[in-house]
């Protein structure tokens, strides 16, 4: 899960009747912008941005937290408080806190909560009957007897105890986006842009009578609909879904570049192709058990029976893995074909998969 | 008022392009109802140049929709400024790829089409004829084995294409030839960096 930094801005969750506040979180998201493009509105007095973009242009997560106080400083002449955690709903008490959850604590941090934190009143003063008093306790039910004794409601925020939804119900405004843009809409005037907080205009509905003719041709997966998603920092994150359909989860089964820095190959292929790397002594290049090639590959042998000369490759990059997924090797290669193509590679599973062509 | 009119309607003739484009193309935008070629061999970055065109107008509020790229890396064109948001992809066409883009011509400003199978002259008249009526741009992403049937607009010829590299691919210089109809006949040729080391397109 991303790591996000969320900021608190507590004199903003009060909206003031004269329009100022939504006034304050434009001029704050637009400086933000400069950090982080993908910074998000989240409710009044709460945005969050992922940590992991701006902390390695910036050098490091200190640099970020100290450029993001100097900014809402500069702009709103108030303190920030900060904080990160995986998911929204623990950067949210991780800012009104003002802790960094290291990466990969989010879990214990989140388990370590007040049940109170998940919002609930009833929940919190049953939860104290039954000696439930932290967040933890509560995640160490079994679902099926939460099922039995409490409601809908209690059942969705047992799984954000459970790390299984990352926000509770309710947490993100989901009108604050349309009500930004109406406020900007005052400001600026005659600018044409439209859709940037979801609202819909002329051309988008023309847009989406196109789709649905081009969906009614194909058929339901016809037309697609490109996110990235969660923080939306790019690798890992690009996701495609039917137009039409709502959005799913992520699955984590395609391989992906990872930590790869540099420029992301603008073909990247859903359903990786099987490939063979050769030395020059036409021996099978493979990944070693220490993250290294056992020789330097000269030649791409693609399954169909086409090979072609590598001039150039750099990597292997072993994939960091990931705490909350089930261990996965892998390691990524580019490579430079003669002709000029370069391409990505990831190893995986014993093999050499084709996973981005940078065209 | 009436005086404005021919002000606006000069501005709304032409789709946005940022840079390096605006100074490649002419008028720095793409005139409503024009085709444009990108042609290159596959892998030297004729699809990452066609996407690129993209950027602008989809950040600036125009639908855009993408035909015929089976597998589009989407961290890219993100990282190449277009906004995902208001993009349409149709990755998988099949026979009825002309159809599709046909269908998407009505609905959007800019279609970028990787043909699946060789273009037709009929297919291609008719595909520049609705580009025309409904005032939008058609992107044909062409390589030399099948290339455009017919002349078109402008055209961004991708001649020559180099990587730079460190410890990993770093950048790509790419030449383009740029040519076409009226004035962009005379374009000559241009470098632009596309990848960037951020992913971007900058002029050299």
């Amino acid at each position: 899960m991303e790591r996000l930094l969320a900021l608190w801005l507590e004199p903003l969750c009060e909206e003031r009747p004269d329009g100022s506040t939504l006034h304050d979180h434009l001029r704050l998201l637009d400086a933000l912008a400069s950090l982080c493009p993908f910074v998000e509105p989240v409710r009044l007095g709460l945005c969050v941005l992922p940590l992991r973009g701006p902390s390695r242009f910036f050098g490091g997560d200190e640099a970020v937290f100290a450029a993001v106080r100097a900014l809402v400083r500069d702009v709103l002449d108030l303190d920030v408080s900060l904080g990160v955690g995986e998911g929204l709903f623990c950067a949210e008490l991780a800012a009104r806190q003002g802790v960094v959850v290291p990466a990969g604590a989010s879990t214990q941090f989140r388990r370590q909560q007040p049940l109170a934190a998940l919002g609930h009143k009833e929940l919190t003063t049953t939860g104290k009957r039954l000696g439930l008093y932290r967040v933890g306790d509560f995640a160490d039910l079994d679902p099926a007897r939460v099922a039995e004794r409490f409601s809908a409601t209690v059942r969705v925020l047992h799984r954000v105890a459970r790390g299984e939804i990352a926000e509770l119900p309710g947490q993100r405004d989901t009108r604050l986006g349309a009500r930004l843009r109406g406020a900007r809409g005052e400001d600026a005037v005659g600018e044409e842009q439209t859709g940037f907080f979801g609202q819909r205009s002329a051309g988008d509905e023309r847009a989406q009578a196109a789709a649905h003719r081009v969906r009614h041709r194909l058929g339901p997966d016809g037309v697609v609909v490109a996110r990235l998603r969660g923080g939306r920092v790019p690798e890992d994150r690009a996701t495609l879904t039917p137009w039409g359909s709502p959005v799913k989860e992520l699955r984590d089964d395609a391989p992906w570049p990872g930590r790869l820095v540099g420029p992301s190959p603008i073909t990247s292929l859903h359903q990786p192709v099987a490939v063979e790397l050769r030395d020059a002594s036409n021996e099978v290049v493979r990944m070693g058990a220490r993250g290294s090639l056992s020789a330097a590959p000269t030649s791409l042998l693609l399954l169909r029976g086409s090979r072609r000369a590598i001039s150039w490759f750099a990597g292997p990059w072993p994939q960091v893995e990931r705490w909350w997924a089930a261990p996965r090797r892998r390691a990524h290669l580019q490579i430079l074909l003669d002709g000029g193509e370069a391409m990505l590679l990831c190893a995986e599973a014993g093999r050499w998969w084709l996973v981005g062509i940078y065209d | 008022m009436a005086s404005l009119r021919p002000v606006a309607l000069a501005k709304t003739r032409l789709v946005p392009l940022a840079e390096p484009w605006t100074s490649l193309v002419p008028g720095g935008g793409l005139r409503r109802g024009s085709t444009v070629t990108v042609h290159a061999r596959p892998g030297l970055g004729g699809l990452s140049v066609a996407l690129s065109l993209l950027g602008e107008a989809s950040a600036q509020g125009h639908w855009v929709a993408v035909v015929g790229v089976d597998d589009p890396g989407v961290v890219a064109m993100s990282d190449l400024g277009v906004d995902l948001r208001r993009v349409l992809f149709v990755p998988r066409p099949r026979g009825a790829w002309a159809e599709a883009t046909a269908d998407l011509l009505d609905g959007v400003d800019i279609v970028v089409l990787r043909p699946p199978s060789r273009c037709s002259h009929g297919a291609a008249r008719k595909l520049m004829d609705r580009v025309r009526e409904r005032g939008t741009v058609l992107i044909a992403l062409t390589e030399p084995s099948a290339a455009w049937p017919l002349p078109v607009d402008l055209t961004l010829h991708l001649t020559a294409s180099r990587w730079t590299m460190s410890s990993r691919l770093d950048a790509r210089y790419v030449t383009l030839r740029v040519g076409g109809r009226g004035e962009a006949a005379r374009r000559g040729e241009h470098v632009v960096m596309l990848p960037d080391v951020r992913g971007r397109a900058v002029a050299r």
